[in-house]
């Protein structure tokens, strides 16, 4: 297990450095899919198969799925190579990698268990959903809870975000909108009866 | 020392019969789908490789392992050739931690390969990677057709994965485990769960079909409009990956359905009258249920036609995600309030829901089948060109 771990580790760490050093944006987030992969290799280790099993269809499978995506969708594979557009970017980026970087050092270094390691281990039993859900459920609903409203409100958002203007004016006087669903009836041009049968289907 | 190295050759030997079995049972499956299709559109269907064209998969896994493997100069190389790879190793992954038998049962092995208590939720992850395979492949092939085919069953897939892990909630709350085992040893006490989550079976079947590609959920590879969509540009060896891939996760998705709805491999327990025992035979009750699910597929292939790919988004998004959501509200309400009550309840609610669901289809239609949002261009072209 602990070999695991570390061979886990290592490869987790490998899947970041790709995911900022690829020059194509679908290598960089497969890169990301393998560290993702990792980490819940990482939970599996560690005794956590529910949380193991969610990182992988949660992130793996969905959000990064997503991800690529867009990045598809787009066509933003390509290198993008003109000039930052803010300015000593980099030299920031690197000051606050570094600054973190030593604090998970101090913090690695400092760290003390909260409860001990035996008594902690004895408490995940397995780290099935029914231990989930109950951690989850009494001790912490309310951070729960309150997260579930988070992505509730994200998701509204999201919706108001690409939704179109409802009151585009289309040229057709608003006396004849009422019946969207069934366009071909309120035609006044007779149609050919095979383009204009009851059961016809229109995207 | 020696113990635990057995057991890792044991384990290995199982895998490497798991990986045969599958492999020998697609390329059959390609045969009998062949034979089957052609029977029910009244025409002969392969019969000329070997007696009844039994040899026709030799033949065409000779053809292509030996046909040139193109790569098209647009493609990303790494990727064209991860993506086939990545397909067939989820599909055949997922399916090892379905049990076959109980424990012990198969010349006192374990008749599995891989025993999680997160059984179900480990199966779903594996498959749900298997998304990968298909996406990626489309774009590394680097033109428009696969492109278009790897979009399309990436928000195909995505979105009725959703349905798929929502319609076995019930199930599971139910149940109270996501284990196989616990899950087979709970139905051999209280009857098989089709009685009791006929709705949730309902929906997991859809979804399995759409999951897996098929008929008539087939979009990512829709001939009239986007060539083999993700598979255009794959010849040869690769695109027989692909194909491998398609089929093992349609035995999968039977042996889940099997496993979750159907008691699993357990027998009918009434036929130990008859022969003692009969219902713990290991392989052979999960072989029929697979056998027979695997029949459903093919049939409904033969009989439905494809769904337009708007129609396909309204359908998992408008009424599988919102019928599966009431489902599980609907399961969780029983459980809370059921004090001493018996299941049977619960199954006629489910079965009231699909024939409320059946009756009502003409009503429903309208749900996928009309636009929601009015889109004056397109009215103003369609009002001028008719």
């Amino acid at each position: 297990m602990m070999l695991a771990f570390i061979l886990l580790g290592a490869l987790a760490i490998v899947g970041g450095v790709i995911t900022i050093a690829a020059r194509n944006a679908v290598h960089a987030s497969l890169g990301l899919v393998g560290t993702l992969l990792c980490v819940a290799g990482l939970f599996a280790t560690l005794n956590a198969s529910f949380l193991a099993a969610t990182q992988v269809i949660v992130y793996a499978g969905a959000v990064m799925v997503l991800f690529l995506f867009v990045i598809m969708l787009l066509n933003a594979n390509q290198p993008v190579t003109s000039r930052d557009p803010v300015p000593y970017v980099r030299e920031l980026a690197g000051i606050g990698g570094t600054l973190l970087a030593g604090a998970f050092v101090v913090l690695a270094f400092t760290y003390q268990d909260p409860r001990p390691l035996a008594e902690g281990a004895g408490a995940l039993r397995g780290g099935t959903a029914l231990v989930m859900g109950e951690t989850l459920l009494t001790r912490f609903l309310l951070p729960f809870e309150a997260v579930s409203i988070l992505l509730l409100v994200a998701i509204v958002g999201a919706v108001a975000l690409v939704q179109r203007p409802a009151a585009q004016p289309d040229g057709v006087p608003d006396e004849l909108e009422e019946d969207v669903g069934a366009p071909q009836e309120r035609r006044q041009v007779p149609r050919p009866a095979a383009l204009s049968s009851e059961g016809e289907v229109r995207a | 020392m020696p113990d635990l190295i057995a057991a890792l050759l044991i384990s290995l030997l199982k895998a490497v019969l798991v990986v045969l079995g599958l492999l020998t049972t697609f390329a059959y499956m390609t045969l009998i789908e062949r034979r089957l299709l052609g029977r029910m559109q009244i025409r002969h269907g392969p019969n000329r490789v070997g007696p009844m064209g039994l040899l026709q998969p030799a033949a065409d896994a000779i053809k292509s392992i030996f046909k040139e493997d193109l790569t098209v100069t647009l493609a990303d190389k790494l990727v064209y050739t991860l993506a086939p790879i990545v397909a067939i190793g989820m599909a055949l992954t997922a399916f090892g931690g379905i049990p076959a038998g109980p424990a012990g049962s198969l010349f006192g092995e374990n008749p599995w390969v891989y025993n999680l208590d997160a059984g179900i939720l480990a199966l779903l992850a594996l498959t749900s990677m298997g998304v990968y395979g298909i996406f990626l492949g489309g774009w590394a092939s680097g033109s428009k057709y696969p492109m278009l085919g790897a979009l399309r069953s990436s928000a195909q897939m995505i979105s009725y994965e959703l349905g798929m892990g929502l319609s076995i909630l019930g199930l599971l709350m139910l149940v109270g485990t996501t284990s196989f085992h616990g899950i087979v040893g709970w139905q051999a006490q209280n009857g098989v769960l089709i009685l009791f989550q006929s709705l949730g079976f309902a929906l997991f079947l859809i979804s399995s079909f759409a999951e897996t590609n098929r008929t008539p959920f087939d979009l990512p590879e829709a001939e009239q409009e986007i060539v083999a969509g993700y598979l255009t540009e794959y010849s040869a060896i690769k695109w027989a990956l692909f194909q491998m891939a398609e089929y093992v996760n349609m035995i999968t998705a039977s042996a889940v359905m099997a496993t979750l709805f159907l008691g699993g491999w357990k027998g009918p327990q009434f036929l130990n009258a008859v022969i003692p025992g009969v219902s713990d035979w290991p392989l052979v009750w999960l072989i029929a249920k697979i056998a027979f699910f695997l029949f459903l597929f093919i049939w409904v292939r033969a009989t439905l036609p494809r769904l337009r790919y708007d129609q396909l988004m309204r359908f998992g998004w408008k009424l599988l995600l919102p019928l599966a959501l009431a489902n599980t509200v609907v399961t969780a309400a029983f459980l809370a309030f059921r004090g001493s009550g018996g299941l049977w309840f619960l199954g006629v609610l489910s079965l009231a829901g699909l024939l409320a669901l059946l009756l009502m289809s003409d009503r429903v239609r309208v749900l996928w089948n009309r636009p929601t949002v009015r889109r004056p261009e397109s009215e103003a072209v369609r009002a001028g060109g008719d």
